[in-house]
């Protein structure tokens, strides 16, 4: 302990370590109300890390080329040490970071985080959910399966629908006019070098406006602040005088929701490890065989259920893309100061409405 | 002091549990990593003596490293290792001058694999080889 002590002060005489940890973590203050819901984000960080190395660790064997994909991953799951334990962990870590980022977003939706001054940490935040969505999306073609060729083929011909341009935009983001080798080429290298580039410049942008911003108070529990405080004339960060500091006490809530986590996550990676993959996921791509019942994967299976009801395939584009705008304009739209659900009957209607319909759709998606 | 010794065993406790933790999650990547011993290559190789003219060399790859089989112009067999021991690079067969030819340093080898001149301190290492029913055996 001394030594760590004396390599502190040693650290503290050159850079000011003392100064950071007082500014950053001991003397950051929170509400006292603060609840666990708060903690997703570290959540997502620590999900966003284990993404990235076990991504690097898949990079080490895993061969982009259409005649050796199928191969590689097959190597890494059955004749590498642990390989099959890295790939679970990455794959099974891509759907958990999407239900977390979800249950991120509700709860910033119900607490009413969204509202002024936080416009720009929703926004970047919805940012970085269709980020998540689309690093999934060309992740799932890269084992180059039955089940992700036709998945990819499904998703991909979704775009076909929009006027004029849709027909060159699929074939744009194929490469081809169908998936093949040339789509694995750009799925790969979207995948493993563009967007998760922008989704890391993307948190730092959405870390940035929560530190500029200063954390929200929860709407609800002790020391309720209700309605905004803000003034729109200045700049103003909102502090937590006689607060909870983030060091020790908020960051062992991280700690606990981070364990919580990894239980849920382990537990599939090791007791249901074939959660998410149909048989199909098994047999290497063939082009000229499409499996029956091809669906995608569960979060996109509300988007793949509307467009089926509606008697056009535009009209059903267009309700989802009406759907998610409105979402990441919520905060423009919304305006009122009142933060408490409670007090809000409408808004309550509309969020657990709109949770049962994407739930409800998804269940439909699954089982039409 | 009852709370000093319970909270020092609280902190044993999770350094121990962290330790721990991140053993298990480090062990799985270096196993994942480290290179595997059974692809190293075959521990034997088999060439028909017809494949090596007198004067000739012949490489080939020998436990997961690179090798040569020379037949001398004396008609005796030698099976080397290819590897350069100055710095590792492969060497290179001089027909004409009948002897190992390291393009890096140029060091040079007698075709039985000793140091002839330049950098090289130690000479190439020998590998097992026989002759018979006009079979040549390495390993």
């Amino acid at each position: 302990m001394a030594l760590i002590k004396r390599l502190y002060n040693w650290l503290d005489l050159r850079i000011g370590a003392k100064e950071i940890v007082e500014q950053e973590l001991t003397g950051y203050l929170l509400p006292r109300n603060i609840n666990e819901w708060y903690s997703l984000g570290s959540v997502l960080l620590v999900i966003f890390t284990l993404q990235v190395v076990t991504g690097l660790l898949l990079l080490v064997y895993y061969v982009p080329d259409a005649e050796k994909a199928f191969k590689s991953v097959t190597y890494i799951m059955n004749e590498l040490p642990y390989g099959w334990l890295i790939r679970l962990c990455h794959a099974v870590g891509s759907n958990m970071m999407v239900a977390v980022l979800i249950m991120h977003m509700l709860s910033t939706l119900f607490m009413k985080s969204y509202k002024s001054p936080r416009e720009l940490n929703w926004l970047t935040g919805f940012l970085l959910f269709t980020l998540v969505q689309g690093i999934s999306l060309t992740g799932y073609l890269l084992p180059w399966s039955q089940l992700s060729f036709w998945a990819t083929t499904v998703a991909t011909n979704s775009a076909a629908a929009i006027p004029v341009v849709g027909p060159y935009l699929v074939e744009f983001l194929r490469g081809s006019k169908l998936v093949g080798p040339a789509t694995l080429g750009r799925f790969f290298a979207l995948h493993v070098g563009v967007i998760p580039a922008v989704i890391a410049g993307l948190i730092g942008a959405h870390l940035f406006c929560l530190k500029r911003t200063g954390i929200s108070t929860p709407p609800f529990g002790d020391q309720v602040e209700t309605g905004s405080h803000w003034n729109p004339e200045h700049y103003r960060y909102e502090s937590h005088p006689g607060g909870i500091p983030f060091f020790p006490n908020y960051a062992l809530q991280d700690l606990t929701s981070i364990g919580v986590y990894f239980a849920v996550f382990l537990a599939v990676v090791f007791f249901a490890p074939n959660l998410l993959f149909t048989p199909d996921a098994f047999i290497p791509a063939n082009a000229f065989q499409t499996p029956a019942h091809i669906k995608p994967e569960w979060y996109f299976l509300a988007n793949y259920q509307t467009l089926k009801i509606f008697p056009s395939e535009l009209l059903g584009l267009s309700v989802q893309a009406a759907a998610m705008t409105f979402l990441a304009l919520l905060p423009f739209i919304d305006r009122s100061p009142e933060r408490n659900p409670f007090k809000r009957p409408l808004f309550l209607v509309c969020f657990f409405g709109g949770f049962l319909l994407w739930v409800g759709l998804s269940v439909w998606g699954h089982y039409s | 002091m009852e709370n000093n010794g319970r909270r020092k065993f609280l902190g044993v406790c999770l350094a121990g549990a962290s330790a721990a933790a991140a053993a298990a999650a480090v062990y799985p990547v270096f196993r994942y990593l480290a290179p595997r011993s059974d692809q190293q290559g075959s521990n034997k190789v088999e060439f028909a003596e017809s494949d090596l003219p007198a004067g000739e060399a012949k490489f080939f790859e020998y436990a997961g490293s690179s090798a040569v089989l020379v037949k001398t112009s004396a008609g005796a067999v030698v099976a080397l290792s290819a590897v350069c021991t100055h710095l590792g690079c492969i060497v290179q067969w001089e027909k004409d001058k009948q002897d190992f030819l390291c393009p890096c340093h140029a060091g040079r080898y007698t075709p039985d694999g000793t140091v002839v001149s330049g950098p090289p301190p130690r000479p190439l290492a020998k590998i097992p080889v026989s002759v018979a029913n006009g079979k040549i055996t390495v390993g």
